[in-house]
């Protein structure tokens, strides 16, 4: 969720940029409990395709209808492979996908000044099975926020 | 109140923006076109305040933890229906829907140098009656190794 589009943002900065680093911070998955009780030591994948960002590649398409013909949300043109809403690869399961703006009520915390306040979302979910970097087949839901 | 902007990051496996999450948050019944995902009390995403600043390695706006107390996403009301199968790496089946969004998120008040100046801490809560969908869907896919 954010006041300024992620997709316009990309869309003016693409082409731009340099190496992401590997610094930034991990969704904390590692050893997470697995349907069977058992922990798991491997982590979901990203798909392979990449939509150039202004610090490197990032692993996803923007929304879009899944055969990969053009739509206003996707500036990055068509896709003949196809759209895959699902940030994870390796992945058998059920995806929901949202691209919207929605406004509200903003309120310093301090000072108790309210505004209005707006902010576009490209939130998806995404359950199934999928096999991590441990080679490994497994259960699981995500969020991508 | 300033920009804000939340995600939860991006994985050293380069997954992006993506968390896990608990199977019982997530609903979909396809036969009916609906689904919703539901999160409460999640701390794994970070206030970066812009997208930009969020994709900076150097975060030179900040990062600080935020704070998603409620979402409710709902998909219903189906307009039309997409199969699609590559043949080698992706293949589904979506109902396209619209949707609605119930939010509520804050970020706490933070100083330097979390970010580079003190700011006030931000909370929001979404009307969901203001919801614009601009593309939503719902449904079955398979890929990668699991073509």
């Amino acid at each position: 969720m954010r006041g300024i589009s992620r997709r316009a943002w990309l869309h003016r900065t693409m082409g731009a940029g340099a190496v992401l680093g590997s610094g930034l911070w991990a969704p904390s998955v590692v050893a997470a409990d697995d349907d069977d009780g058992q922990k798991r030591c491997g982590v979901p994948l990203p798909i392979p395709h990449t939509t150039a960002g202004p610090f490197g590649p990032l692993h996803f398409y923007f929304p879009g209808p899944i055969d990969g013909s053009a739509s206003p949300t996707d500036g990055t043109g068509t896709h003949a492979e196809g759209r895959d809403p699902s940030t994870v690869t390796n992945f058998d399961g059920f995806v929901g996908a949202v691209d919207m703006d929605f406004s509200g009520t903003a309120r310093d915390t301090k000072t108790g000044a309210e505004a209005a306040y707006k902010f576009h979302t490209d939130s998806r979910f995404m359950i199934g099975e999928f096999i991590a970097s441990d080679q490994k087949r497994h259960k699981g839901a995500f969020a991508f926020l | 109140m300033g920009p804000h902007s939340y995600d939860p990051g991006t994985a050293p496996s380069l997954l992006l923006w993506t968390i896990e999450i608990p199977p019982g948050n997530v609903h979909i019944d396809l036969d009916d076109g609906e689904a919703a995902l539901h999160l409460d009390n999640r701390c794994e995403l970070f206030d970066a305040f812009t997208v930009p600043n969020s994709l900076n390695p150097m975060h030179p706006l900040g990062f600080v933890s935020g704070f998603l107390k409620s979402m409710r996403v709902r998909w219903s009301g189906v307009k039309r229906v997409q199969t699609f199968n590559n043949h080698s790496t992706f293949r589904g089946e979506f109902l396209e829907t619209s949707a609605t969004i119930e939010l509520k998120v804050q970020t706490p008040s933070t100083k330097a140098p979390f970010t580079p100046s003190a700011q006030d801490g931000f909370e929001f809560i979404a009307d969901p009656a203001t919801s614009e969908v601009h593309f939503a869907q719902i449904g079955h896919e398979n890929n990668g190794a699991l073509f």
